[in-house]
């Protein structure tokens, strides 16, 4: 009886022990190494950033003291309240601006037979790729009360006095952001609206409804998660973008919690403290939204594809054809067409006074701005380009190298952690990029990093790898994993079929995404705007200093010269995506 | 145009294609009240396209479509109504039933969309609902259902409203082999009740025949025949109607004379040593030097393992066993004759062998002689 019991435990325990053993394998290492790795990253500065925000700043601004103080003043202030309001306002403005145009131009280029839709659609999306601080520049330009291009043709032409629009003010900010979120929206929806069943739509025509009432009762409603996915993205990324409002609003007296948030950052009344109680207000906000998108909306998807039996079926429009066409010419007018124009104008001035002047034209603003070796080179423009190159390259690659690591993990080992990893890269999605950089901040400010173009990168990499792993991993379960498990079948080994099967099935992914994350890091504003200092700008914070202490021309030429960049890795985005890559 | 006051749906001249690819061509037909009417053919036969006509999901280049009183389509005198106009019922081959709306929503849709007050809505709805089998599911969303529950979904959708025509398109074809069986029996029973006028598109032959009170067999874009299930099978028109329905052999030859009915065939397409002649049925105006197929279905073949004495056989001929298949209830085996192959039924168990030498004998009356 005794030798039975003292056995059995002997076995527990040496079960216990094997258990043991078998969760101290390879791949369970390199998951807790590199969890502990995005930990650290992702978590440390979001907790400094917590614990920072209980410190009050006494009135000298020399020693501070524990406490609410950061946050009872948010309430307190005469500006951080009306900033409250405004973003609440923009952002709600944004979305539904965005929404409206983003689902009607989807449902146009996906349902419809308007005219010249599979044309149409790339520019409808290149908004989407571009900076919105530099839309703002140049929607500025073209809408301001006295120099507004746009309001000096309305007088040429109509005769009339005074303006016919004033973009500077909070819906002179809606109007930029919506139209610069709308692809976001688009990219939503148009997926599932292009390989939702046809027989869905047609049942209902065929059941008595007619086109107006199908589209409302079946097509929008089996889209609507889509929709609601997309609105919530723009109403967060609204939320945190800097660039629109501080150029439109800020200098007119509506301050938004991201101006503030700069304001608190750097800048004669400093305050790293209060930047991080409003920063986390602000990243609350986000991350309770995201977290319900992620968690009610994005499941709630319908199913409606099936492979059997499937035509493409557009709506016939009839005449109102021309009407969509007109809409989508109407939009990529607008943000796209319009503001490269008149920026294109603007930078051709040595001043802008508004007026187009022919004999005046000249490059000067671009030799100013790009040639660092002339001698009347600005150099926070000059040091922008290199910077933001350096940055972009290095980001990007070193975020798909990780990433790649981060979705094998998740989705192809049985790893112990992988569920933390699979949150940690979640989590920097919830937070704009100006409250993760005020984290990164106050983390890294007494340390050698910081004035280092290394703070930014790392800043970049922490905020944005999760864009290329989404990208990864997406791929990754559409690839069968017994691709890889006929590999290790027929004798290869692990490192092997990492290099010879999966890594060259992802290779579209890997190059989408690695561009993806280029091009973001090539226009990012508001972590650079925060974390540059002389000597390490980047070309955002180069347009910023223009458009600050210096001219519109030359805010024209280099905000020019960055969206030539991004044009130009669009169309490499394009060649090596393939169309589909984007709305698949 | 008929007069006949029991036409349902008439289509006439009806022509569609697709870029320079002709969908449809030439398509007739009238359908009475209350009557089922299969459309059958291989895929891309143009029998869905032709469905779509009928529904107003597509638009063809010329034709007419009347449905009842009412012309729907007719592109000569610029009349085209849409499917909402058209008081048709359809279901689809993804049975096309909404995932966001209740089994309830989506059977009521017809009749909300019709404007009916909410009691109507609640009491045909729910009487539906009784008729295919789901009441007890009104509340379910759809997303929540099996294959078959879906496709009961997507009938009761269709015949809610009480429109004068269903339009079937391909709607067993996702099911699983037994739930197709059940559901079949179930759309016949339910139309002979409700007594609603019925187009059915499908590939699968037996469906056609079961169901049908006409078959139409389409091929290539045309109509190759139109008849009730026992006239397309025991008198197919043509090779292609012959092979398409059940199982046939057809032995390619030529006709060598006439007498009266009964043809006599040369089928050793100038193999042998003697010519091997069959005697058979039909092929009304081919003439001598002809070529002719002679269509034999497998169970109006009867084997003979020895050579049997008299003469009452009608055609004898001798041949090799190639093979047989065991399918459960009975043997099918392939029996070499000269140049061809011959399928043959066997229902009981006969133990035969590859190469065995066996006489294979049928009525000249079940041998059809059929043009090409």
């Amino acid at each position: 009886m005794t030798a039975e019991t003292y056995s059995s435990k002997a076995v527990d325990r040496s079960r216990l022990h094997n258990r043991l053993r078998a969760m101290v394998t390879q791949e369970n290492l390199i998951t807790i190494v590199v969890a502990l790795i995005v930990a650290g990253a992702v978590l440390v500065p979001l907790m400094v950033l917590f614990v920072s925000s209980f410190k009050v700043l006494d009135p000298s601004g020399w020693d501070t003291t524990w406490g609410f103080g950061n946050y009872v003043t948010m309430f307190t202030d005469r500006i951080i309240p009306k900033a409250f309001v405004n973003t609440l306002i923009i952002s709600s403005g944004s979305t539904i601006l965005a929404t409206l145009l983003g689902v009607s131009l989807a449902w146009i280029n996906a349902r419809t037979n308007c005219p010249g839709r599979s044309y149409l659609e790339p520019y409808n999306l290149i908004p989407f790729f571009l900076s919105p601080f530099v839309g703002a520049i140049a929607w500025h330009n073209l809408g301001e009360p006295q120099t507004g291009l746009l309001n000096n043709l309305a007088r040429a032409v109509f005769g009339i006095e005074g303006a016919i629009i004033n973009i500077d003010n909070i819906w002179g900010v809606i109007w930029v952001t919506g139209i610069f979120f709308a692809p976001l929206v688009y990219l939503f929806v148009v997926g599932s609206l292009r390989r939702m069943d046809p027989s869905l739509e047609d049942s209902a025509r065929t059941t008595g409804a007619g086109l107006i009432r199908t589209t409302m009762t079946v097509t929008l409603p089996l889209v609507m998660p889509g929709i609601l996915s997309g609105a919530i993205i723009v109403f967060v990324t609204s939320a945190g973008e800097f660039g629109v409002p501080f150029k439109l609003s800020a200098p007119y007296g509506w301050e938004t919690l991201t101006t503030q948030i700069f304001s608190k950052a750097v800048g004669d009344d400093a305050n790293h403290y209060m930047g991080a109680a409003m920063s986390m207000a602000l990243g609350v906000i986000t991350v309770f939204l995201i977290w319900v998108q992620q968690r009610y909306i994005a499941p709630r998807s319908f199913t409606t594809v099936t492979g059997k039996g499937f035509r493409p079926n557009v709506l016939d429009l009839g005449p109102w054809r021309w009407v969509a066409f007109g809409y989508n010419i109407f939009f990529i007018l607008v943000a796209v067409v319009l503001p490269i124009v008149c920026l294109i104008i603007v930078s051709l001035h040595p001043v802008w006074t508004g007026k187009i002047v022919v004999a005046d034209m000249t490059t000067i603003n671009y030799v100013k701005t790009l040639m660092w070796w002339h001698p009347e080179a600005i150099s926070a423009a000059t040091n922008g380009i290199g910077n933001s190159l350096i940055l972009a390259f290095g980001g990007a690659s070193i975020s798909m190298v990780l990433a790649l690591v981060i979705s094998y993990m998740i989705h192809r080992t049985k790893g112990f952690g992988v569920r933390m990893l699979d949150f940690l890269s979640m989590v920097p999605i919830g937070f704009p990029g100006i409250v993760l950089a005020m984290g990164v901040l106050v983390t890294y400010i007494q340390t050698p990093i910081y004035a280092t173009l290394w703070i930014l990168m790392l800043a970049y990499i922490t905020r944005f790898f999760p864009y290329g792993q989404r990208n990864i991993s997406s791929i990754m379960l559409a690839i069968s994993e017994e691709l890889d498990q006929s590999s290790r079948m027929a004798g290869a080994s692990w490192f092997t079929t990492l290099r010879r099967i999966t890594i060259p099935l992802l290779k579209p992914g890997l190059f989408a995404g690695w561009i993806l994350l280029f091009i973001i890091f090539l226009r990012e504003l508001s972590i650079s705007i925060i974390l540059f200092t002389t000597g390490t700008e980047t070309l955002s914070v180069g347009v910023y200093y223009l458009t600050n202490f210096e001219n519109e021309p030359l805010t024209s030429a280099l905000s020019m010269a960055q969206t030539v960049m991004l044009l130009i890795a669009i169309y490499a985005f394009r060649r090596l995506a393939g169309r589909e890559a984007l709305t698949a | 145009m008929s007069t006949n006051n029991n036409v349902m749906v008439s289509i006439d001249h009806l022509h569609k294609s697709y870029g320079l690819e002709k969908a449809v061509k030439d398509f007739n037909i009238e359908i009475e009240q209350g009557e089922f009417v299969t459309l059958l053919g291989p895929s891309g036969c143009g029998k869905t396209t032709t469905l779509r006509c009928v529904a107003g999901l597509e638009r063809p280049e010329a034709g007419e479509i009347r449905i009842g009183d009412t012309t729907v389509v007719a592109p000569e005198k610029e009349i085209f109504l849409y499917p909402e106009h058209r008081n048709i019922g359809m279901v689809f081959q993804s049975y096309a039933v909404w995932p966001h709306m209740t089994v309830f929503d989506n059977v009521a849709y017809g009749l909300r969309v019709r404007r009916a007050s909410s009691n109507e809505i609640k009491s045909k709805t729910m009487k539906t609902l009784e008729l295919v089998g789901l009441d007890h599911l009104a509340d379910r969303f759809a997303t929540k259902l099996s294959g078959g529950q879906r496709q009961r979904v997507a009938l009761a959708r269709a015949i809610c409203y009480q429109p004068e025509v269903i339009l079937f398109d391909e709607p067993l074809s996702n099911l699983d082999a037994k739930l197709r069986e059940q559901m079949r029996d179930e759309i016949v029973r339910l139309q002979k009740e409700v007594g609603i006028t019925s187009i059915f598109v499908t590939h699968d032959q037996s469906e056609a025949l079961v169901m049908s009170d006409r078959v139409v067999v389409m091929d290539k874009a045309v109509i190759q025949q139109v008849g009730d299930p026992q006239e397309i099978y025991a008198n197919p028109v043509n090779s292609f109607v012959a092979n398409f329905i059940g199982v046939t052999s057809l032995l390619e030859g030529k006709l060598d004379a006439r007498d009266g009915e009964v043809c006599s065939v040369d089928v050793s397409m100038g193999q042998g040593v003697e010519p091997l002649r069959l005697r058979a049925v039909g092929a009304a105006g081919a003439k001598p030097g002809d070529k002719i197929n002679v269509s034999l279905r497998p169970e109006d073949v009867t084997l003979h393992l020895e050579r049997p004495q008299g003469t009452d056989h009608g055609n004898l001929i001798e041949g090799n066993v190639i093979d047989t298949i065991y399918l459960g209830s009975f043997l099918e085996g392939r029996v070499r004759v000269g140049p061809h192959e011959i399928g043959i039924q066997i229902d009981h168990f006969e133990n035969l062998v590859a190469d065995q030498t066996v006489y294979l004998s049928f009525q000249p009356e079940h041998g059809l002689c059929l043009a090409n």
